[in-house]
Formats: C-alpha cells, sequence, structure tokens
C-alpha cells in the first residue's frame, strides 16, 4: 500500500485527482492540503510515500516547501502544474515527476507504475527556489511557524534536537538539520553545533587559550570552534 | 563755337557711352553686381562697390574722345564717381574719385590737373548726397534714375567751372570747354540714370525670381506635408511625386526606395514603370554613396538606362536619408533632351529631398510607436493566462460528475470571458459591457478558489450606461487575484466599484490582500497599458493610482474624465 498526500490550493482540484486516483487500489489517500505549510505539517505527522504536489501556492509555492523538508526523510514528489513552462523544463531536465492538470488517466497511470517500481531518491536543490530558504519552518503544537532568515539570531543543535532562536530570543524546535539549513541559507557556521545569523553579531571576543566567541546585539554568546576560526576570520576580512 | 563739331562730338559721345553701358549691363546678369543692389553698410560690400565703380571710373575715361591734339578728353568718368559716392556712401565715392583722378592725371594733357580734381570732387558730392538721403530716411532715392541723372548734370557743370578756372591758356580752356560742355552734359546724366536704371532692374529680377522660388517651395512643402509620413509607401509617393510635377514643370519626377521605382510621372512614363527594380547607374550610386548625381547630358552623360528611344536627356537624383544617415530611397527630376535643367529646379530638388526625409523618418518614429502600443494591446487582450485556462478546465471536468448544472455555468462563463477577451479592445463599450466581462472572469476564479476568494460590486445603475475604453476593469481584477488574493491562506476579498464626481468617473478594484509591489516581478504589463492607453487618451491627469497598506488593501483607482461635450 502506497500512502499519498494531495497538495493544491483549489478544492476542486483535489477532488478531481482523488477522483482519478479511486481506481489505483494500492493508493492509500491520506489527506489533503490547500496550502505548503498545512501540508509541511502533514507530511511531518502522517510521513506519505508519495505527495502530489501543486507548484503555484500562496506564500510558500510547492518548490519552495520542498527545500524545508528534510531530504533524509523525503517522500517521492509528483508536481502537479496547469502551466508552467520554466518548471516543467526543470523537471524535465532532473528527470522528476510531473502530471500537467486536466490529468489523463494514461499518464497518471504511467506516474503511479513508477511509484510502484519504486523512485530514486532526487535531489531537488537542482531548483533554485527549493536550495535557498527565505524562510526556515518551525514546528510547533499543531502549528507550523516561519521565520524570516533575519529573524533569525542562531540556530543550535542539541541532543534533543535543532533549536532556532530569534531576534527577541524565543527558541523554537525545526526538523530540519544543521547542514541543511547552512546550505539554503546564509547563516553562518561557527561550531560543531551552532549556526549564526552574522548580520546581528555585535562583536567577536578573543579567549584564552586561541578560542573565540561571538556576542549578538541581544547579548548571547555563541562559541566559535578552534577549527572554524581561521576560515571565519578569513569571512569576515579579520587579519 | 562750331556748332557741328559739338553735335558730332555729342553723338559720338553717346556711341561710347552705349558700350560703357552694354559692359554695365553684362556685368549686372553677374552675381558681381548683387551687392549694387541694396544701400549696404557692411565693408565687403562697400569693397565691392568700390571696386566695381572705380572699373567703371577708370573705363569712362578710356573710352572718351580726346580733343584739342589730346589736351583734353570728352568723357564720362563722372558716372562712376558719382554713382560710387551715391550708392557707397562718402567713403567709397572719395576712394572712387581718388582712383580714377589718379588714373586720369596719369593720361596728362593741359586738362589733366583739372578733370583729376573733377573726378573727385563728383565722387565726394556723390557721397554726400548718399548721406544727406540715408540721414533723412530718403533710401528709396538712391536707386532713383532720375536723381542720378541730375546729380551727374550738376557735377558737370561744376567740373566745367573748374576746369574753366584751374587749365591755361584760358582761351584754349575756354575753347575746349564749349566743345565738350553739351556732349559730356547729356553723355553723363543719361548714362548715369540708365546705369541705375539696369541695377533696378537687375534688383527686381533677383526678387523676382527668389519670390518665385520661395513661392514654389512653399507650395511644394504644403502640399507633400504629411503625405510620406503616413508610410513610405508606393501610393504615398505617387502622390508626392505627381505634386512636384504639377509644382515644378519638371519633364519628369521619379521616387524609389533602394530596390525599386516607387513612383513615376511625366515624360517617358510608358517604359519607366512604377515597382520595377532600379537600373540606372546615377541612382544606384546616389544611393550607394549617399550622394547627390547631377547628369545634365553634357558634362555628365545621360542616357535612359531602360529605353534608348527615350525623350529625357538630363537628371537629378537626390538621396533621401533616413535613421542613421542611411539612404532609403532617392527623388529623381528629369528633363527633356530639348530642355535645360534650370538652377531653381536643382535647388528646389534638394530641398525637397531634405524635406521628404525628414518626413519619412518623423512617419517611421510615428509607425513605431503606434505599432508597440498596438502589439501591446494586442497581447493584452489576447492575453489568457494559459495557467488559468488549464485550471479551469480542470475544476470543470471535476464539476461535470457532481454537479453539471455548475459545469455548465462554468462553462458559459468561460465562453463569455474568452469572447469578450478576443474582441478587439479598440473601441469603447458601456461600463456595463466591462462588468459582465468581468463577472464571467470571477464565476470561474469564485469556483477556483471556493472558500478562500468573496466578491463584492458596488456600482451605481446609473454609471453602467457610461463608455469607458474596452479592457480596463479586467486586467486589474487579474492582477488583483494573481498577485494579490492568490496569494494569501485567509480568505481574500475583492471589491468592485463605481463613482463620479463632477469631472470624472473613478473605478476602483481593491483586495484586502495588501501584496502590491511598484516593482512586481511578474507583469505590471496589464496595470501599465491601461494607465498608458488611458492617459494618452484623456491627458496626464487621468489613469491609473494605486494605494496599498501592506497586508491590508491594495486599491487601484481609474481616472477617466467625463469627455467635454462637443
Amino acid at each position: 500500500m502506497i500512502t499519498a498526500l494531495i497538495v493544491d490550493d483549489e478544492p476542486l482540484a483535489r477532488q478531481e485527482l482523488r477522483r482519478a486516483l479511486e481506481p489505483a487500489k494500492d493508493i492509500q489517500i491520506v489527506g489533503e492540503c490547500g496550502n505548503a505549510i498545512e501540508a509541511l505539517g502533514r507530511i511531518h505527522i502522517d510521513k506519505p510515500d508519495v505527495v502530489f504536489l501543486d507548484i503555484q501556492m500562496p506564500q510558500i509555492t510547492g518548490i519552495e516547501m520542498l527545500g524545508m523538508l528534510d531530504p533524509n526523510n523525503m517522500p517521492d514528489i509528483v508536481f502537479l502544474t496547469a502551466y508552467d513552462e520554466y518548471a516543467v523544463k526543470a523537471f524535465e531536465k532532473n528527470a522528476f515527476d510531473y502530471l500537467l492538470k486536466p490529468v489523463t488517466p494514461e499518464r497518471l497511470e504511467l506516474t503511479l507504475q513508477r511509484l510502484r517500481n519504486g523512485v530514486p531518491q532526487h535531489d531537488y536543490d537542482a531548483l533554485p527556489e527549493a536550495s535557498r530558504l527565505r524562510q526556515i519552518p518551525c514546528f510547533g503544537q499543531n502549528v507550523v511557524l516561519f521565520l524570516k532568515i533575519d529573524e533569525v539570531e542562531c540556530v543550535e543543535s542539541r541532543a534533543s534536537g535543532i533549536y532556532v532562536s530569534d531576534i527577541e530570543g524565543k527558541e523554537r524546535p525545526t526538523d530540519l538539520r544543521l547542514n541543511i539549513l547552512q546550505q539554503r541559507t546564509p547563516l553562518l557556521r561557527c561550531h560543531r553545533q551552532f549556526l549564526v545569523n552574522i548580520d546581528l553579531v555585535q562583536k567577536m571576543h578573543y579567549l584564552e587559550s586561541g578560542l573565540a566567541e561571538f556576542v549578538t546585539r541581544s547579548g548571547r554568546v555563541i562559541p566559535i570552534s578552534r577549527r572554524l576560526l581561521p576560515e571565519i576570520k578569513a569571512r569576515l576580512g579579520i587579519l | 563755337m562750331d556748332m557741328h563739331s559739338v553735335s558730332a562730338l555729342s553723338v559720338l559721345l553717346l556711341q561710347q557711352m552705349c558700350v560703357y553701358l552694354v559692359v554695365a549691363y553684362v556685368l549686372s546678369r553677374t552675381r558681381l553686381f548683387i551687392p549694387l543692389t541694396r544701400a549696404s553698410i557692411r565693408w565687403p560690400h562697400r569693397i565691392t562697390c568700390y571696386l566695381i565703380f572705380s572699373a567703371f571710373c577708370i573705363m569712362g575715361t578710356l573710352l572718351g574722345l580726346p580733343v584739342v591734339k589730346g589736351n583734353a578728353i570728352a568723357n564720362t568718368p563722372a558716372i562712376g564717381a558719382v554713382l560710387g559716392g551715391l550708392l557707397g556712401g562718402p567713403i567709397v565715392g572719395l576712394a572712387v574719385g581718388i582712383t580714377g583722378g589718379i588714373h586720369r592725371y596719369s593720361l596728362g594733357g593741359s586738362f589733366g590737373l583739372a578733370a583729376s580734381i573733377d573726378i573727385v570732387m563728383q565722387g565726394l558730392i556723390g557721397g554726400l548726397v548718399h548721406r544727406y538721403l540715408i540721414k533723412h530716411g530718403k533710401t528709396r532715392l538712391l536707386f532713383s534714375p532720375l536723381l542720378a541723372g541730375g546729380l551727374t548734370a550738376i557735377t558737370i557743370v561744376i567740373e566745367l567751372g573748374i576746369d574753366l578756372t584751374l587749365s591755361r591758356p584760358f582761351s584754349e580752356a575756354l575753347y575746349i570747354v564749349s566743345l565738350i560742355a553739351l556732349p559730356e552734359l547729356i553723355a553723363n546724366s543719361a548714362g548715369a540714370a540708365v546705369f541705375v536704371e539696369i541695377l533696378l532692374d537687375r534688383r527686381d529680377g533677383i526678387e523676382r525670381q527668389s519670390r518665385a522660388f520661395s513661392a514654389k517651395a512653399l507650395e511644394i512643402a504644403a502640399h507633400v506635408d504629411g503625405v510620406l509620413r503616413e508610410g513610405f509607401d508606393q501610393e504615398n509617393s505617387m502622390r508626392v511625386a505627381r505634386i512636384i510635377y504639377d509644382q515644378t514643370g519638371v519633364g519628369a519626377v521619379a521616387i524609389t526606395d533602394r530596390e525599386k521605382i516607387l513612383a513615376f510621372i511625366g515624360m517617358g512614363d510608358d517604359h519607366h514603370l512604377p515597382n520595377t527594380p532600379i537600373t540606372s547607374p546615377h541612382t544606384l550610386h546616389a544611393i550607394n554613396h549617399n550622394e547627390v548625381i547631377f547628369a545634365d547630358g553634357y558634362e555628365v552623360p545621360y542616357q535612359c538606362s531602360i529605353s534608348p528611344s527615350c525623350k529625357l536627356g538630363s537628371s537629378l537624383v537626390i538621396p533621401l536619408v533616413g535613421e542613421n544617415k542611411r539612404v532609403i530611397g532617392t527623388i529623381k527630376l528629369y528633363e527633356p533632351k530639348t530642355k535645360i535643367f534650370s538652377t531653381i529646379n536643382r535647388t528646389l530638388g534638394e530641398g525637397i529631398a531634405k524635406l521628404l526625409s525628414s518626413q519619412i523618418l518623423d512617419g517611421r518614429y510615428e509607425q513605431q510607436k503606434n505599432l508597440l502600443l498596438q502589439s501591446e494591446l494586442k497581447l493584452l487582450h489576447a492575453q489568457v493566462n494559459p495557467h488559468f485556462l488549464f485550471n479551469t478546465l480542470n475544476i470543470i471536468i471535476s464539476v461535470t460528475h457532481d454537479d453539471p448544472a455548475k459545469a455548465r455555468k462554468l462553462l458559459t462563463d468561460l465562453a463569455v470571458f474568452l469572447r469578450k477577451n478576443l474582441k478587439r479592445p479598440i473601441a469603447d463599450v458601456m461600463l456595463s459591457d466591462e462588468i459582465e466581462h468581468i463577472k464571467a472572469y470571477l464565476g470561474i476564479q469564485l469556483a477556483r478558489f471556493a472558500d478562500r476568494l468573496t466578491v463584492e460590486f458596488d456600482i451605481p445603475e446609473h454609471l453602467l450606461s457610461v463608455h469607458v475604453p474596452a479592457f480596463t476593469l479586467q486586467p486589474l481584477v487579474e492582477n488583483a487575484i494573481k498577485h494579490g488574493t492568490s496569494q494569501m491562506i485567509r480568505t481574500g476579498r475583492i471589491s468592485i466599484r463605481a463613482h463620479q464626481d463632477e469631472h470624472a468617473i473613478f473605478l476602483e478594484v481593491e483586495d484586502n490582500a495588501g501584496l502590491y509591489n511598484p516593482e512586481p516581478k511578474g507583469d505590471g504589463l496589464g496595470m501599465n497599458i491601461v494607465d498608458r492607453r488611458i492617459k494618452n487618451r484623456y491627458g496626464e491627469s487621468s489613469g491609473v493610482t494605486v494605494s496599498c497598506e501592506p497586508d491590508v488593501f491594495t486599491r487601484i483607482s481609474v481616472r477617466i474624465p467625463l469627455e467635454a461635450k462637443t
């Protein structure tokens, strides 16, 4: 049995896809979402095998949403679009599966065949919108909160998970791992456990024994690892 | 005193006078004389005046008749001196007098000294009269033949007095004076009068010519005005060629582009056919080198390149120059073998070519501007967003299963929307038409976004019949959804309103997204075109204004002035 989530901002379009999938007895639709924010939550909770993902959606597009998912727990993605030349070109180039609305039964069957045979892992970073995050999704109790990058002070990795601190010092857990955030945001890796928003750093303290640490505007102290120090100094233009 | 020799001398002197005047007449046909036809204070003109009248003064002496063994000369230097002064002023007069005087003195004779003083005196008197007339605003009298003749007569009388005073022996002087008095008086006064008459004639000639020239040029300019602005094509070229042909009276007129003859009118139109390729080497040269080619049939041979029996014998080819000095064609004037190509027509031809070139250029610019606006309009009205279209088809497919009536309604909305979109957007429509258009559009959008979109209309009944440019509201409503409400997670609301004050109608489209971005990444094209079209038509005070409070609302307002009733 393959579990599926349908994500599209048009209710009638979701309904139509649900109807088209009905004959496929091995597909179990576990839910429908009207936007990417809802979808992130559902993917997080239900962990569907496949997501039918519309591209054009309010605030966060389908492709942007992909960049917010943990690449190691990535469902199979089937993109949906009515018409988007650029996106379709990119899908073709990267051999991503996509369906054009309205969907013909034959084309849908082809997609289902692929899904049944097992889809190789894709690297969606090839899509620029997926590789650059404008905001970080933080999962709370029944809610996904989006923090804009310039509102993030630092990100810390602890044994219990990854935590994002905003400029007011409030901490929220996120599902995205530190190295993904390092890749997809301008946040600077300064320690094995820390990313920092360099725009919010007020000073750098040199400590005895050749170590150093950042102090942010809010007064928070963030350690800098010995290994990364030369690289950070070079990046900041400090000799 | 011998009456017989006096009358014989008079006749002889008059004969000499004739030679003198013929020279004057011939010279008057040259450009040399142009400065003499105006009382001018400019130095180059005065110098010309000095040189010419000195020459005439000396010629007057040389053409004279020696009397009494060459002691005296019955002659006419007075004309040059008096007129030099009269037309050139005291300084020119004095200079002419001195020049003529020195020359006369060098010829010697018992009258030599007196005669040279005479000439200086005559130049001076001419100059003084000039100054007097100018001072008293009687410039016109400078060119009065009567005055010139009279003044010369007076100076001759004074001259004779001086001769009698200065020449010795007195008896001989008296004899000579009695001999030359009458002939000199007659010849000099008549000569001066005729000389001025010649100048007057020349002046009128120049004026007549330039008047005729200006009139012709103006006539042609007025007639061809704007013709080629409408496009440099065969039909318009034909019209222009006809005008030039009629106005200049040349043998034939042709207009070509770079490859072919666009128009040909006049002699030889049996074989010079429009829409045939250019064969004339002169024309090809003019096009390739951007040069005016004048083949007069003598110095530069001319032979019609099409027919050996062609009656045309000379041609003037002038390039028409467009953008970046690129030759876009030529205009050609022809004269038959039996007629000489007039200078006026040559000059006119070049002037006309300049005029036409600038018109064509203007026309191209205008045309491009119009094309641009038209293509943008076309783009706008044919711009059925494919994303919208396929999404619509998709939901209609979905609806057919559960609610065939709703599916029919959606298909009808789509048909209305497409039909209105395909209509030419040039004309005005009633506001009710525009509302119908957006209602069809919104009917579909409401189905697509279901619970995420609401729409409200507030259009007073009496405004439904006002005329507005087609395609004014629809692009704005489309923008409000595309860049506004479709980007919202919560429910979007779109209000479409109309109201009016005493000067204008206002159409407003407001959404509750407040996402207006002055430099939209996507296409602000629709709104820009709406704005430009309305401003183009109603002026800068009309058009689109945007107000936006981020995350609260974006309001687009179109102001359309109530058109003044004519």
